[in-house]
């Protein structure tokens, strides 16, 4: 059943993502063409050309930054409105359990977030040279293995996802705590999630002040810690990312189950 | 015709008098099939609860019969159609007279503006 | 269990507000029941907590033997008061979603009805009017084949023509095994159609007894009776 809320889900999400992605990759197209880089570069004086070109470039990069900005405001928008709103009325009369409206919401989430990561990734694969992209990947590869070890390849990924489905999980929890208000939701949603990142802070910093002690001693004292090290302590990062989103997950389930409060 | 009911009385006891109207009016003619409880509720726009215990009603009185599998009928009883159109006659005239009664006619008056009204329909 | 629903001692607060107050009752199998009072009196409360959209504050509720839950919702069809649909989708894509969720759901049912009222299922539901809509999400409602359907105020927004269709359609998709209920404040439109009524007020049932009985013990139609009640 949940593969089947995820199938409706993408369906109402793609619609907004792929026109998204089909406009920053016809701009990147676009650019590739005009060459943008190398008219400023090689221009002298001040022209039309010049101008249009650098119009371009600089739409270019707005529509990445929009890329980050619109899959955020998709993800919150589908919590909000699907669940909290008036769609939330079909969609918790479905014959199904909150945790898999959750979990629905949340892998979609994720999925978007490693779409829209690849897509503008693939942009750059349009706009530069591929020569110079791959030798760029392989100075990263590189600078991680040297760093972290091949560990790291499993480690920094990990930790990425770990972080994200925390950051989904507080949003996720500062709307459903939010929603408890009977005015002024988004206001209160809003001042949920401020509150949310507060207790995270002060949770993060006991546990760093209690690990730096012990496990991470060496962290500290060392200008270059070994791979063993750093992959420990993010690896722990990683955990208590997950940690954290599964806190989340327990409160937001509670609050769908027995607090439900549609407008 | 059209389902008259009106708002002050059960309409259980309404259903029961309209059927018995439409069966002596022949609407309903004699051993013919009615139609199921669902349509005659959805005809007259009522609960087919109700519809199914007015036409309960009108078998336990013999006006109708029914068959396990193929439904609901109506009586070829002659003589219980003559009765029941007797019964309806009889209450209407009684309902007629009373409101006469009401308007403060005796009798002998109501006979002949009966019979004065008659002998105008049939010229 | 005889019952379909049954609750005890039903509480609803919303802070110092009682929305339903100490509620108890309990409705057969094969009713069509109206749930009737003024506005705030605590209808859609009563209807939302047993569709699981709002956990009682004190008391039970169970329908079909079950606490509002996955396995309740599998068996009650509710219309909310409000448009829940998505307006981007077209009328087919619905009753897909529908008929993916809901097993009981007959897609031939929903295209016959659509057919019925002239809607083309390649519609959007953002070209549709308001009437139009609530006439979608009543198909989808009754296209299902239930024990419980919840209707919140379904008469209260359409025209008289749609009005008729949609107190026809409840008579027409009457079956012994489902159970009706409907909350309404438009009493004289519906009262031939209920078999029961329940009057709610502040949150308290007033009164609960058959359409028959009422006009046999007051001599007046519900409409007249709910109006005496509720005198302002």
């Amino acid at each position: 059943m949940l593969a089947r809320l995820m199938k409706y889900e993408i369906k109402s999400t793609a619609r907004l993502f792929i026109p998204l992605y089909a406009v920053l990759l016809i701009f990147a197209l676009l650019n590739r063409f005009l060459n943008p880089f190398e008219t400023l570069e090689a221009a002298e004086s001040f022209s039309i050309q010049i101008l249009l070109r650098g119009l371009s470039i600089g739409a270019y990069f707005f529509l990445i930054i929009a890329v980050f900005v619109i899959t955020l405001v998709i993800i919150i928008q589908r919590f909000y409105k699907n669940l909290l709103g008036d769609e939330g009325y079909l969609m918790f009369t479905l014959p199904m359990k909150p945790w898999q409206h959750i979990a629905n919401k949340l892998l979609t989430a994720i999925l978007w977030c490693v779409f829209s990561v690849t897509v503008i990734t693939g942009s750059f694969f349009i706009l530069f040279d591929s020569g110079q992209i791959f030798e760029f990947l392989n100075y990263l590869k590189d600078s991680i293995k040297q760093t972290f070890g091949t560990a790291g390849f499993l480690v920094l990924p990990t930790l990425v996802i770990a972080q994200l489905t925390a950051g989904l999980m507080m949003l996720y929890n500062a709307m459903a705590l939010g929603q408890l208000f009977q005015k002024n939701r988004l206001l209160a949603s809003f001042g949920m999630y401020c509150a949310l990142y507060s207790i995270q802070q002060v949770i993060y910093v006991i546990c760093l002040l209690l690990l730096a002690n012990t496990s991470f001693l060496s962290l500290i004292r060392t200008g270059a810690p070994a791979p063993w090290d750093m992959n420990l302590f993010l690896g722990t990062l990683a955990i208590s990312g997950f940690l954290l989103a599964a806190a989340h997950f327990v409160v937001v389930n509670y609050v769908l189950n027995t607090k439900l409060n549609l407008d | 015709m059209t389902w008259d009911l009106t708002a002050d009385r059960p309409i259980y006891a309404q259903l029961i008098e309209q059927l018995e109207l439409r069966i002596c009016s022949g609407t309903y003619p004699p051993g013919s099939r009615l139609p199921s409880v669902r349509d005659l509720a959805q005809e007259a726009s009522v609960n087919p609860n109700t519809m199914q215990r007015a036409l309960a009603r009108l078998e336990e009185d013999g006006l109708l019969y029914s068959h396990r599998t193929s439904g609901r009928f109506v009586t070829e009883d002659a003589e219980l159609i003559r009765k029941t159109k007797n019964k309806l006659a009889h209450e209407q005239v009684q309902e007629f007279l009373q409101r006469m009664k009401d308007l403060g006619f005796e009798y002998n008056e109501i006979l002949s503006i009966i019979t004065d009204i008659a002998e105008e329909l049939i010229k | 269990m005889s019952n379909l629903l049954e609750c005890k001692n039903l509480s609803k607060h919303f802070g110092p507000v009682k929305a339903l107050d100490n509620i108890s009752l309990s409705v057969g199998c094969g009713r069509i029941v109206g749930l009737l009072g003024p506005n705030a009196s605590g209808k859609s409360t009563f209807i939302k907590i047993c569709n699981h959209l709002l956990t009682p504050t004190s008391g039970e509720i169970r329908i079909s033997g079950f606490h509002p839950g996955v396995e309740s919702k599998k068996i009650v069809s509710y219309l909310p008061e409000r448009n829940y649909l998505n307006d981007w989708m077209k009328v087919s894509d619905i009753i897909s979603f529908f008929s993916d969720f809901y097993s009981d759901f007959s897609k031939e049912k929903a295209y016959d009805m659509l057919k019925k009222l002239n809607i083309h299922a390649g519609d959007r539901l953002k070209t549709m009017s308001k009437g139009t809509k609530e006439k979608v999400q009543l198909i989808l409602v009754m296209s299902r084949e239930a024990q419980l359907y919840l209707l919140d105020e379904p008469i209260g927004g359409v025209d008289p023509a749609a009005r008729d269709y949609i107190l026809d359609t409840i008579i027409g998709n009457y079956s012994e095994n489902a159970t009706v209920i409907l909350s309404t404040h438009l009493i004289s439109d519906i009262e031939k159609v209920l078999d029961e009524v329940i009057f709610l007020r502040e949150g308290q049932i007033v009164l609960h007894q058959t359409v028959d009985e009422i006009r046999e013990e007051t001599g007046k139609s519900v409409d007249s009776l709910f109006r005496e009640v509720f005198k302002c």
